[in-house]
């Protein structure tokens, strides 16, 4: 690449004299950043989003054929909203396990890591960016795109599912309880994929090392806490996240079968799980803030 | 009117026993500032407290503001390019400009503008939609002098600005460090280890040593302190050697350096008369004399050995 040359322009530089947006705005700048940094290369955001609309479709379609009249004939009207109400939590594990999991290696693992990784931090630090502006823009930047993966597909749905064997105002005003479901179980989902990934990549300093991180926290510590759940202490199986997101799920959806795995039945209160997904949100959270509050002390002008 | 910066009893301490700055007390004032000392002498850790980074004892105070309680009004008005690679990965230059200025209040439109102006007064006009992480050391260095310019900043803190960079990069830095004070109104503050970009570019310099502030004054008074009326350089016309000759004859020596200039130290009883006596007599025409001054280096050394001989 050939070097610069030593001319100078000034291109008419005149002072700035217009004003200054208030400092306290700066984190909506770094979540615009964040999400424009998601939507450049196909794999970080499109992969998933393509996934997640793969998944609403076949789940629609699904509701569609079961819902339909040749299929309540043949089933029954009982069986047939027994299956139709089935599909929304089932489909909430598929969520989670391909276009939310897959984002979280390709976008949300790397995104402090990769800031540590590169100096990043002395880049904002100098700035009048405060450690907590620039946690809450990645944050809510990097969960406005997490949320988009599946609150949004789930409200779709949810509507979906209400125009499914409609008869009446008042079993339309019966079913709009599934709203406050599909929002409650897609924010849970939303926090718990946006800060875990966040706390873990706040943790290392390169890439590579965040993502394999993730990546055996989510399997690996997560099956550990499954199988001890499974065997001995049901509680502890709701520190897996798939697991517990179930467990709170099926509560939310009045599903009366015990969560199965791995051909055992476990027995976990969904209100439990939910209290402890919580608790790993923030404590994941409070994670986040310490190590880049430590990186903001630690980072300007180290190395000189 | 009102210095650049202010410092007042200024001190940092890394836990109980690691002291970083002591007692720091100047007021600073120039166009362009070398900041100078060895490694561990408190540069960084000054910076820091400039930019209102960390907590401090005593004052400091940016443009009039004391950066404890307006740090981030100073780290508005301040420019920063640090010495490490400080760039976001897998952005171009000007988007990584844009952010910059954006994330120091600019609006998004002028904060574009003056990306593409900044890269533009760095020299990255043909290269400015790049990505970054493809740059040469050359270039990455002008994109974080470009980062720090954006949002047309009143000062320049920039640190190490021309490390790793080849002669040709180096001298187009400094002479883009040189015209920046004029060109853009702002001043700026130079931590450097090499001496000669400072003897090229600072006006004063600012010398610390194991946290403590040991000399701030111009570059003149730096290597001037020991110039002796009697250790000379003189300028002449033509034959310098002759006038050596005759300079020789009075008890002087001399070193000729070119046909036109020749250095002399002069006995304790001659003075500057002296030379133009002998000159005369010689018939050697003299355009100028001056005191002969340490180099900046030298000064630099002066400053250090002076505190290593304190008791």
């Amino acid at each position: 690449m050939s070097e610069p040359t030593s001319r100078i322009h000034d291109l008419g530089y005149k002072r700035y004299v217009g004003t200054r947006r208030p400092a306290s705005t700066r984190w909506r700048v770094i979540l615009r950043n964040q999400i424009a940094i998601a939507w450049k290369r196909w794999w970080r955001y499109k992969l998933s989003l393509f996934l997640s609309i793969v998944i609403t479709f076949v789940a629609g379609a699904i509701m569609y054929f079961i819902g339909g009249r040749n299929m309540k004939m043949l089933i029954g009207d009982g069986t047939q909203l027994k299956i139709v109400d089935g599909v929304l939590p089932a489909v909430v594990q598929f969520y989670c396990s391909f276009p939310l999991f897959i984002l979280s290696l390709t976008l949300g693992s790397m995104i402090i890591a990769s800031d540590t990784q590169t100096g990043a931090f002395t880049f904002y630090y100098v700035r009048p960016v405060r450690a907590r502006d620039y946690v809450l823009g990645k944050l809510a930047g990097y969960g406005l795109i997490v949320g988009s993966l599946i609150i949004i597909p789930l409200i779709l749905l949810a509507g979906f599912r209400l125009a499914i064997g409609l008869d009446s105002v008042d079993q339309l005003v019966e079913r709009l309880v599934i709203f406050p479901k599909v929002l409650a179980i897609g924010t849970l989902a939303t926090l718990l994929y946006t800060t875990i990934p966040l706390a873990i990549s706040s943790l290392m300093a390169k890439r590579s090392h965040a993502i394999a991180v993730w990546a055996a926290y989510y399997y690996i510590f997560g099956n550990i806490c499954a199988a001890i759940g499974l065997t001995s202490t049901p509680f502890v199986a709701a520190f897996d996240i798939q697991t517990g997101l179930s467990a709170v799920t099926q509560q939310l959806f009045n599903v009366s079968r015990p969560i199965q795995k791995n051909g055992f039945n476990l027995e976990l209160s969904g209100n439990v799980a939910a209290l402890i997904l919580i608790a790993q949100v923030i404590v994941a959270i409070g994670v986040i803030a310490y190590q880049v509050s430590r990186d903001q002390k630690s980072g300007v002008g180290a190395s000189s | 009117m009102r210095p650049l910066i202010e410092l007042d009893k200024l001190g940092k301490k890394y836990g109980p026993t690691v002291v970083a700055l002591r007692d720091v007390t100047a007021s600073i004032d120039g166009r362009i500032i070398g900041l100078l000392g060895p490694n561990g002498a408190g540069k960084s850790t000054l910076l820091k407290c400039l930019l209102g980074l960390i907590p401090h004892d005593g004052t400091a105070k940016v443009l009039g503001l004391a950066s404890k309680t307006h740090g981030r009004e100073i780290r508005d008005r301040v420019g920063y390019m640090p010495e490490q690679e400080a760039l976001l990965g897998g952005v171009s230059a000007v988007e990584l400009c844009t952010y910059a200025g954006e994330l120091s209040g600019l609006p998004r439109t002028e904060a574009m503008q003056r990306a593409h102006a900044a890269l533009y007064y760095a020299g990255l006009e043909d290269k400015r939609y790049q990505l970054v992480d493809g740059y040469s050391t050359g270039m990455k260095q002008r994109v974080k002098l470009a980062q720090a310019l954006v949002h047309d900043p009143e000062i320049l803190f920039l640190d190490e600005p021309t490390n790793g960079l080849d002669p040709k990069s180096r001298d187009e830095m400094l002479q883009l460090i040189q015209e920046m004070p004029d060109r853009r109104g702002c001043a700026i503050v130079l931590s450097t280890h090499l001496l000669p970009d400072v003897e090229r570019v600072c006006d004063k310099a600012m010398i610390m040593h194991k946290g403590a502030l040991r000399f701030v004054g111009t570059i003149d008074e730096l290597r001037g302190v020991r110039g002796h009326v009697g250790e000379l350089n003189v300028y002449v016309k033509t034959d310098a050697e002759k006038l050596a000759e005759a300079l020789r004859g009075a008890g002087a020596s001399c070193y000729v350096h070119s046909p036109v200039v020749l250095a002399v130290d002069l006995p304790p009883t001659a003075s500057a008369r002296t030379v133009f006596e002998r000159a005369k007599q010689a018939g050697v025409q003299v355009r100028g004399v001056e005191v002969r001054r340490e180099s900046v280096e030298a000064g630099f050394l002066r400053v250090l050995g002076e505190e290593e001989r304190r008791p």
